[in-house]
């Protein structure tokens, strides 16, 4: 079979797997559009009523800050454990290291159903304030692994040999880690950072638990909304969510 | 570059000898057990039942036909999605590695709704197949998508993707092109040259597909939220639907749920390193 046939066989194959990929994406965007009261996708005509609605929604534009806070809370403290973590696991040699790097990775693998319930349950039985807290703590376990697997691979292959060199020329420890090895990782620290943010930005599972009213986010709010009752504002909410979380990915992938 | 001095003399020895690799691994360790460890661990404890009756009498509950249902209906959810989607994503990443004449563009393009809310991407599946949109509007059916199993996994396989494309599509690429030469040259057809040569040197991305695959999909909660009915619910789903009449019940049935990934983990960790396929991500 030639070259070209191959090529034309995979077609149907491609249509099919980036239309699930990108269709769903695509159509939040559309339907934000739309003049009608229901999510279409706009045939006679776009507006930008509904995003003049959602700003002028005191209910989502709180949203959209709580969801910053907490975004940029638990990016802060994931990002500051994970590179913690991440020196501890390459620069020491402990027993059972490698099981002890799979049980970091846990987050990942348990459902955030779990991790919400548990973080509820055993938060108001220790006392940790609900809202605010308990969010970012949550975010933050959640989000933490990603940070470690980034730091930790980008420390894998760090030459030792510039700190040696440092410390040849008369630099102590912390003086090495601070003006050659930091200086090195944080682009890894930021892309982990820039990671967990969108991540957090974006969880509804473990955060159904853990939100109060009056720290209500913005998935919260959407995932009531589908539940209800289908207004196109969802869409233009979700759509600045899209936008906001692209505009990351490229800040994240330069930085990198 | 900025340079910040800091005098050896001014840190007090006992600073400087807190802060070895293995206090760091310590803090790690602390963190991860007061936040997350100890609070799963509690729910344990908040399954047992220390009133009247047997200290198990949750699990039985949580045991019951409706509930093991669910619990082998989340399993096979998973497992269809995984199956499908690695077929999908196989041959994609197949099609990126070896036939694709701008594989970056098809690679970025998959990875692109990764930066996008899982909730976003369901509701957008959903918008599809609702009675006001495309697919209804176009055809009067949703081929019974909306509010089904299909629904479901549908949803699951458009959320999941990415994580099978890129693993495979890592593997695939850093096979040796000497290799494939080599297997044509002595006569293997293409096909042979795929199923002898190819496939089994990319076995290490397929297992990682399958571990990530498997794990997203069976703790997947917005999934049959969003795009499946009650008899669709999966654990997650009955889960947080049992922590509003009985907190011991969910949290018994969040033991039995998690036991029992742990252990398909462990069995998957018996073939191949979970951390270090992790790692590859």
């Amino acid at each position: 079979m030639n070259e070209r046939l191959q090529k034309l066989a995979f077609s149907p194959l491609l249509v099919v797997v980036y239309a699930i990929l990108l269709l769903p994406v695509v159509i939040v965007v559309l339907t934000s559009l739309t003049v009608n009261q229901a999510p279409t996708i706009p045939s006679d005509g776009v507006s930008l009523e509904w995003y003049v609605s959602l700003f002028q929604n005191s209910q989502m534009i709180s949203a959209i800050t709580t969801s910053t806070i907490v975004g940029i809370c638990a990016a802060l403290l994931a990002g500051t454990m994970g590179t913690i973590t991440a020196f501890g696991f390459v620069r020491s040699e402990i027993p059972y290291k490698e099981s002890l790097a799979t049980v970091m990775l846990l987050p990942l693998m348990i459902s955030p159903v779990i991790v919400g319930l548990a973080l509820l349950r055993f938060g108001s039985q220790v006392g940790i304030p609900t809202g605010y807290v308990q969010i970012i703590l949550g975010h933050a376990v959640l989000t933490f692994p990603f940070v470690f697997l980034i730091v930790r691979a980008r420390l894998l292959t760090f030459d030792d040999r510039l700190e040696a060199a440092s410390r040849t020329l008369g630099a102590n420890s912390l003086e090495t880690v601070c003006n050659v090895t930091l200086p090195i990782l944080a682009p890894s620290i930021v892309a982990g950072m820039v990671i967990a943010f969108v991540f957090s930005f974006g969880e509804f599972t473990a955060t159904q638990f853990l939100v109060s009213p009056e720290t209500t986010t913005v998935p919260v709010i959407i995932y009531t909304q589908i539940q209800t009752g289908l207004s196109p504002e969802i869409s233009a909410l979700a759509t600045v969510l899209v936008a906001l979380a692209l505009v990351a990915g490229a800040l994240g992938d330069r930085i990198q | 570059m900025r340079t910040i001095t800091v005098s050896s003399a001014a840190l007090p020895r006992p600073v400087r000898r807190f802060v070895s690799p293995r206090v760091l691994i310590g803090i790690g360790l602390l963190w991860l057990s007061v936040f997350f460890v100890v609070p799963v661990v509690y729910l344990l404890f908040e399954s047992l039942n220390f009133g009247d009756g047997s200290l198990l009498a949750n699990y039985e509950q949580a045991l019951q036909a409706v509930y093991r249902q669910a619990l082998y209906r989340t399993f096979g959810y998973a497992l269809l999605t995984t199956v499908l989607t690695l077929l999908l994503g196989y041959l994609t990443a197949y099609y990126i590695a070896f036939k694709s004449s701008r594989p970056f563009l098809l690679l970025t393009l998959v990875l692109l709704p990764l930066w996008v809310a899982i909730i976003i991407r369901f509701f957008g599946v959903r918008l599809f197949f609702l009675s006001s949109g495309p697919v209804q509007q176009l055809f009067g059916t949703d081929f019974g998508i909306m509010n089904s199993r299909n629904g479901v996994i549908l949803g699951l396989m458009s959320a999941l993707l990415p994580f099978a494309v890129l693993p495979i599509y890592n593997s695939l690429q850093s096979i040796d092109d000497e290799l494939i030469h080599a297997s044509r040259t002595l006569g293997a057809g293409q096909f042979q040259t795929l199923r002898s040569v190819i496939f089994p040197l990319s076995l290490s991305g397929v297992i990682a597909a399958t571990l990530f695959v498997f794990i997203l999909a069976a703790g997947s909660f917005l999934a049959p939220a969003i795009m499946g009915g009650p008899s669709n619910f999966m654990m997650a789903n009955v889960i947080e639907e049992a922590q509003s009449y009985s907190v011991s019940l969910a949290a018994a049935m969040a033991v039995v749920f998690t036991g029992s990934l742990l252990i398909v983990i462990g069995a998957f960790n018996h073939v191949a390193n979970v951390s270090e396929v992790l790692g590859d991500l």
